[in-house]
């Protein structure tokens, strides 16, 4: 089914659930990796992946295309992370045991690219929550500082600010490797 | 924003690789929106636009159509001493009685009062309503009364036979009683020399048993 994000939350608003089909395929791999890297167990981001998009499927009769849908969800999906966080504390997964190597390098290229891999990983978790977000949020949902902004109901400069310093420290994390 | 985009950092990112979320979340999250998108449920605030007056209307509708139906029961409603409510089967018609008159309807008022100028000795009868409702009303009770309307036939043939016994005088008085008495009493008669009333009353003693072998001594025998 074609059409804007926001065409198609209006028509499955309005009952039509091969538009919602259409808009979970867009949106579904992203948001799972923003949670994903946003919490520590795949299984509780499998869980809170699944109840972000509830909260979708039952909020759909007070939708209004006021923002981007992507700003909607990733709303959505920051109130779902918060109230998380404050129960279990803040992380995001560990990265040792699933860090993809590309085939058909050397060993020790191998070796080499899976050290930087680790070490990007260890930065990504080693970011101050907010900071982790505004970068998640801007690689993962292309959102600008605007969008990030109002996505976390933060001010635009906090929100700049934090995206500019993580990937200030991702950046150094990269030149190391 | 692009100028915050670090080329190396969102390449890095990216080799963390793309996970997906597994299979059954998917048909899950996909089932619940079915759901939701089936219920559909309908707007509870009330409908806007062109469909505004629909509630109105159809209330104000509902409320006349309760009105007229209401009061079109009340007049129509059967009067419990009118012709309406009175038995079923309908009763044997009585007697008219003599002074009775065919029911016509009121003259218009018009009528009345021109009546009532030319005619003034009539205006006497006229003078007296409360008599003739109380007249009408006797009689629609009397013919309106299941109970009297059922007792009806048997007055009548009672009130028949009444006036049967009384126009056959002495005559039919003797018809009530037996035979045997009724010859004696015609013999005696005979005895008498009251021929011609011995023969009226054998002449009625015949109508009533036709087949009834009668004794010489009722006969009046040639000499």
């Amino acid at each position: 089914m074609e059409g804007a994000d926001e065409e198609l939350m209006l028509a499955y608003r309005d009952g039509n659930d091969s538009a919602f089909e259409a808009l979970y395929g867009r949106h579904r791999t992203r948001l799972f990796r923003f949670v994903l890297r946003s919490v520590k167990e795949r299984g509780m981001a499998e869980e809170l992946f699944q109840d972000v998009w509830m909260r979708v499927i039952e909020a759909r009769s007070r939708y209004a295309p006021k923002a981007r849908f992507t700003t909607w969800l990733y709303s959505i999906a920051h109130n779902r992370l918060v109230d998380h966080w404050r129960r279990k504390g803040l992380s995001v997964v560990s990265l040792d045991d699933d860090v993809p190597v590309a085939s058909g390098d050397n060993p020790e290229r191998q070796v080499e690219a899976r050290q930087g891999l680790q070490r990007f990983a260890r930065a990504l978790e080693a970011l101050p929550p907010a900071q982790r977000e505004a970068f998640l949020l801007h690689e993962e949902a292309g959102m600008s500082v605007p969008e990030i902004a109002q996505a976390t109901g933060a001010g635009e400069e906090a929100a700049k600010s934090r995206l500019r310093y993580a990937i200030a420290k991702l950046k150094a994390a990269v030149a190391d490797g | 924003m692009a100028d915050e985009r670090d080329p190396k950092v969102s390449q890095r990112y990216r080799e963390l690789g793309a996970p997906e979320p597994p299979r059954q979340v998917d048909e899950a999250i996909l089932a619940a929106s079915r759901r939701a998108a089936e219920m559909h449920p309908a707007p509870l605030v009330p409908p806007t636009g062109r469909r505004r007056w629909y509630f109105p209307v159809a209330a104000a509708a509902i409320i006349m159509l309760s009105v007229a139906v209401t009061w079109h029961m009340q007049v129509e409603r059967p009067d419990p001493e009118g012709y309406g409510a009175s038995a079923p089967a309908p009763a044997p018609a009585p007697a008219p009685a003599p002074a009775q008159k065919p029911f016509t309807p009121d003259p218009p008022r018009e009528s009345r009062q021109q009546a009532a100028r030319d005619a003034p000795a009539r205006a006497a009868p006229q003078a007296a309503p409360p008599q003739v409702a109380a007249s009408r009303a006797e009689e629609r009770m009397r013919e309106s009364a299941p109970v009297a309307g059922a007792r009806a036939p048997e007055d009548a043939r009672r009130s028949e036979a009444a006036r049967a016994d009384r126009a056959l005088g002495k005559i039919s008085e003797q018809a009530v009683e037996p035979p045997e008495k009724w010859l004696e009493r015609i013999a005696a008669l005979r005895k008498e020399g009251k021929h011609e009333e011995a023969d009226k009353a054998l002449a009625e003693f015949r109508k009533r048993y036709p087949d009834y072998k009668i004794p010489e001594s009722a006969l009046r025998l040639p000499k």
